[in-house]
């Protein structure tokens, strides 16, 4: 019987351990992840040389046309929200590697807040992706036009930072799930 | 564990002992916050799909849901919600049932809430910044609001919305109170 407790003891640390070691390189995946979603559509700029007819009897003119990030709110909310999971991400990560599994409060917090970015990111990933996707194919039904045609290295850098955030919000999602697996 | 705590279970015939050992219970609030959540989504997929609204300038143009890909999405992702709340309002019922299945429940309940989780949030933000684009449109890219024209579809979209980000909020909550219960039973 003693040695079974020893034995379930011993067991026990050995996968604490091998968690906690998840649980901190899940927590550097999800900052890496969430910092160059952010780097990606922050340097997200094009500018292009459309030509515009006025009339039919003049030529038509080149007026260039910028497209930056900024200009939509979604895109907007989708840095903000990365940019707090990615803040969020850091300080988890230190308080993780300074604190392991004893403060019993903090380990709960982390939870809670987990779940709570899990949450952000997704939504923030959704409302990017809506975004792009209308910019792609555009909606005939209320004349919205898409856009990508023209501005096409703009596009494909909002799609692979929506990626790179969507990987982010997964390993996030992990970590909830890790959660709720260290506790059997 | 289970083969043990069955037959103790059966012998003391009293449910206090088994969640007392198991440690704080909040199965009853987890059943009321699945039945929320069925009824935020049964609530949000109804007001989405009857917000058709055909208007006349001159030549008659309806507005559907299904015009755009971001709400046929959000309407898909609150029906299997409303779907996976009665399936686990069930699960939570046998769960008080029967208490030694208690913590194995928890973990898969943790488990599946936080995709759902996922995907409703999403859901609500696709949903959200449509709504917010056919508000106020995006002159940068010559995109018109559509809600001065459409503005029966317009308050049903955006209470739809609304209704769908209480959903979300509700599955929060169920991770969280799933995730606080974990905590409280496994004994330092």
């Amino acid at each position: 019987m003693e040695v079974q407790s020893k034995e379930l003891k011993g067991s026990g640390v050995a996968k604490s351990s091998l968690e906690g070691k998840c649980n901190l390189l899940l927590r550097l995946c999800a900052l890496v992840l969430t910092l160059v979603a952010v780097g990606v559509i922050v340097s997200d700029k094009q500018t292009k040389v459309v030509p515009i007819r006025i009339s039919d009897s003049l030529p038509p003119l080149d007026i260039p046309v910028t497209a930056k990030w900024h200009y939509m709110s979604a895109y907007v909310y989708y840095v903000v929200a990365n940019v707090i999971a990615c803040a969020y991400a850091t300080l988890s990560f230190i308080i993780a590697l300074a604190n392991g599994h004893k403060s019993k409060l903090l380990v709960r917090l982390i939870t809670l807040l987990d779940a709570t970015m899990v949450a952000l990111l997704f939504s923030g990933n959704g409302a990017a992706l809506a975004i792009g996707v209308l910019a792609k194919h555009g909606n005939s039904h209320v004349l919205w036009n898409k856009v990508c045609n023209v501005f096409d290295k703009f596009c494909n850098q909002v799609a692979a930072s929506c990626l790179i955030s969507l990987l982010g919000s997964l390993v996030f999602l992990l970590l909830v799930m890790l959660h709720g697996l260290r506790r059997t | 564990m289970a083969s043990i705590g069955d037959p103790e279970y059966k012998a003391s015939s009293t449910p206090v002992p088994a969640s007392g050992s198991g440690g704080a219970d909040y199965f009853k609030f987890d059943v009321i916050l699945r039945f929320l959540l069925f009824a935020a989504s049964l609530a949000a997929v109804l007001v989405m799909v009857t917000g058709n609204q055909t208007e006349y300038l001159p030549l008659p143009i309806p507005a559907k849901f299904r015009y755009s890909p971001a709400f046929v999405y959000f309407v898909a992702a609150f029906s299997v919600s409303g779907l996976y709340s009665i399936i686990t309002t069930l699960v939570s019922l046998s769960a008080i049932r029967k208490p030694n299945l208690k913590t194995k429940l928890l973990l898969q309940l943790i488990f599946w809430d936080a995709v759902m989780l996922g995907i409703l949030a999403s859901a609500t933000g696709t949903a959200g910044s449509m709504a917010y684009l056919g508000l106020k449109g995006n002159k940068h890219t010559n995109w018109n609001k559509i809600c001065n024209i459409y503005d029966k579809f317009c308050r049903h979209v955006g209470v739809s919305v609304a209704v769908g980000l209480f959903g979300s909020i509700v599955v929060l909550l169920l991770i969280w109170v799933s995730a606080y219960s974990i905590h409280s039973r496994v004994p330092k």
